[in-house]
């Protein structure tokens, strides 16, 4: 990997401010707020992790579900039509069930709370995936397949038999950028920082807007945050 | 009426020489089959399996927590006769341990072919994560089959020890080898019933610790899974015994038979009421996390299954055992024993597909299937209905087939009669 440019380096300063993350605390935990209210549901977070990380076909490490019981489409609520959408990856828990039940530890939390995958240590037994309550984990169930043979990312590779997973876009924070799906959304939908320092914008918005988790009941208490819709974009039926 | 067969009863020695060649030809069709299809499977990776993301364990993890259950029998006939004195039990102790031995070195096996790479099988040493619950799987395991194997060792040595054979290991048949045995019994006996509960407690605890998973994630997980590999390890030792019967190989009286039968019914009504315990718990709340995956065995998609498990694998074989004549007649019992091996099949089949095959976020479009989908199929699922595909079978009926070998041989060559060829027609009483 030693030829290759890092992307972010590769960027015109501009995009690279844009991407710059807030100056995080001496210990910071990295989390995210994903704004319900203004995700439009494009999917061009989706993409761009794709090729950021190389994911192959069949695979996405982030996906938008629609709430409701079709995709892109309105569910009736009291009386009025409605839709919202919840960009869904890895929620990168404080109490990760996947982490407790790898038989290798292969996959584990770092310090600053990234929840890691090393493809180099998985055997591939999918007990994470089993746990995992979010149906965020992929799985190499063959050699992996890419069409155009891209390989734009910094990511190691995964072969085939392991598992692989969001993180967080770990190579991006080295360089102190967001991550790629943050720094893409044409929404701005999606917030990164350090949930450690009460006065980053993540540590606001959670207060202020009431940041829910997902599944909280379950315990996991992931690091990924949704601010509720506030507002109905009413269409009457 | 009781009947004991001798090898001296069996005329048809042509035949069965013919017939035993054939047996075991077949087996070693099967084991050529399985592992063909694993090298296949390993060139091809996972993706040669109908195992994707949104239904990640499949037949080999099943079989895998099936055949765990089988090896019960075992020791349950080991220790039980051995600590509550169950004498008459005698003449099939050494076919169940046997028996259990076989059925946990498949289940270990069937492990094999289930991870993604095979090849760094080795980190489970190197990098043990103790937190794991497959961890003190693979731990249990190993420690239940060592001692499984020493059990059968143990009861067979001395009548190994007699024919000279080297498998003795140099003991003798004087006294205080018989002694020895004696005292060894009783410290399997002790050792060997907690490590059999463990070894069904901790295989239920990979299931049954999830939280992501509502059906599993419960505290009666263990004693269920105690229950029912009760049940199908006690039935298949009944078939199992009766085949070995057949040959000569051991002897025993039909009383033994009813006898089994009898405590066949009692771990099926235990079964039975640890399944209605747990349905009544999931589906009373109506819906939810509990109540959803109730709801699809009950009344959705999985009812055939979990009918069939409730009917043909616990109401029918209990009536079969409970009614006395008909308990009386082996050939009751036995068909009793195929329905509950089959039932308890079916369990393992309803807890896994239940558990995994739907997704845990309930919104569309659901998990990625982890491969590129067929022209026009979609690329995620909210649910996956998963059936094995051909190269799933092969290797688990590979592997099945190699334990299966593994028995008919050790059936062969170990003096499994209770007291030695010397003395045979009295070993039922």
């Amino acid at each position: 990997m030693a030829d290759k440019v890092s992307p972010v380096e590769a960027l015109p300063p501009a995009s690279r401010a844009y991407g710059e993350l807030e100056q995080p605390s001496d210990e910071p935990r990295w989390g995210m707020v994903v704004d319900q209210e203004r995700c439009i549901g494009c999917w061009s977070c989706c993409v761009i992790c794709k090729s950021e990380n190389d994911v192959p076909l069949g695979m996405w490490w982030n996906r938008i579900d629609t709430i409701g019981d079709a995709l892109d489409t309105p569910r009736e609520v009291n009386g009025e039509l409605e839709m919202h959408w919840l960009p869904l990856a890895c929620q990168h828990c404080e109490n990760p069930a996947c982490t407790k039940v790898c038989p290798v530890a292969a996959t584990y939390p770092r310090e600053d709370g990234v929840v890691m995958q090393d493809p180099q240590r998985c055997i591939g037994c999918r007990f994470c995936m089993v746990a995992c309550p979010y149906g965020v984990r992929t799985f190499n169930w063959g050699e992996p397949d890419r069409p155009t043979g891209f390989d734009t990312g910094m990511v190691p590779p995964r072969p085939v038999g392991t598992m692989e997973k969001c993180t967080f876009c770990v190579h991006r924070l080295a360089e102190g950028q967001v991550p790629s799906c943050v720094w893409s959304c044409p929404a701005q939908a999606r917030i990164f920082g350090d949930l450690n320092d009460p006065d980053s914008r993540v540590s606001r918005l959670i207060r202020e807007r009431s940041g829910e988790m997902l599944l909280e009941e379950r315990g996991t208490e992931p690091r990924v945050y949704y601010l509720p819709p506030r507002r109905k974009r009413g269409l009457d039926t | 009426m009781s009947t004991v067969v001798t090898p001296a009863a069996a005329p048809a020695e042509g035949r069965e020489r013919r017939a035993l060649r054939l047996w075991i030809g077949l087996l070693a069709l099967g084991i050529a089959v399985g592992l063909g299809a694993w090298v296949y499977q390993l060139a091809n990776g996972l993706a040669a399996t109908n195992m994707r993301n949104p239904m990640m364990w499949g037949l080999y993890i099943t079989m895998f927590m099936y055949f765990v259950g089988l090896s019960a029998g075992g020791l349950i006939v080991a220790s039980a006769g051995r600590l509550f004195g169950a004498k008459q039990l005698k003449p099939v102790v050494r076919i169940a341990v046997l028996e259990a031995t076989v059925a946990v070195m498949i289940a270990a096996l069937l492990l094999l072919p289930d991870i993604g790479r095979p090849d760094r099988a080795w980190h489970l040493l190197r990098y043990p994560q103790l937190m794991s619950p497959l961890i003190w799987d693979l731990t249990i395991v190993t420690v239940y089959f060592l001692i499984s194997a020493t059990y059968v060792w143990v009861y067979t040595r001395s009548d190994l020890a007699a024919r000279g054979s080297r498998l003795a290991l140099g003991t003798g048949t004087s006294l205080a080898d018989a002694r020895r045995d004696e005292r060894l019994k009783g410290v399997l006996a002790a050792v060997g019933l907690p490590a059999a509960i463990l070894l069904h407690s901790i295989t239920a605890w990979i299931f049954g610790l999830q939280i992501a998973r509502g059906f599993w994630y419960s505290a009666i997980m263990a004693p269920l899974f105690i229950a029912s590999a009760l049940v199908s390890g006690t039935a298949l030792m009944i078939v199992l015994a009766l085949i070995v019967r057949r040959t000569g190989k051991v002897g025993f009286k039909d009383d033994l038979v009813s006898y089994l039968g009898g405590m066949l019914a009692v771990f099926i009504a235990v079964e039975a009421f640890l399944v209605f315990s747990e349905m009544l718990t999931a589906a009373y709340p109506g819906a939810g996390f509990e109540a959803d995956p109730a709801r699809r065995l009950l009344t959705g998609p999985y009812a055939g299954f979990f009918w069939f498990e409730v009917v043909a694998g616990l109401v029918v074989p209990f009536v079969l055992l409970v009614v006395k004549r008909l308990r009386a007649d082996p050939r009751w019992v036995a068909a009793a024993s195929v329905l509950a091996v089959a039932g308890i099949l079916i369990h393992r089949v309803n807890i896994v597909l239940n558990g995994l095959s739907y997704a845990t976020v309930p919104f569309p479009p659901g998990v990625p299937i982890g491969t590129a989908p067929p022209e026009g199929a979609t690329a995620f699922a909210l649910s996956y209905f998963y059936s094995p595909a051909l190269i799933e079978y092969l290797v688990a009926g590979g592997v099945i087939c190699f334990g299966a070998l593994v028995f008919t041989l050790a059936a062969l060559w170990l003096p499994l009669r209770e007291g030695g060829a010397a003395r045979l027609p009295d070993a039922g009483s």
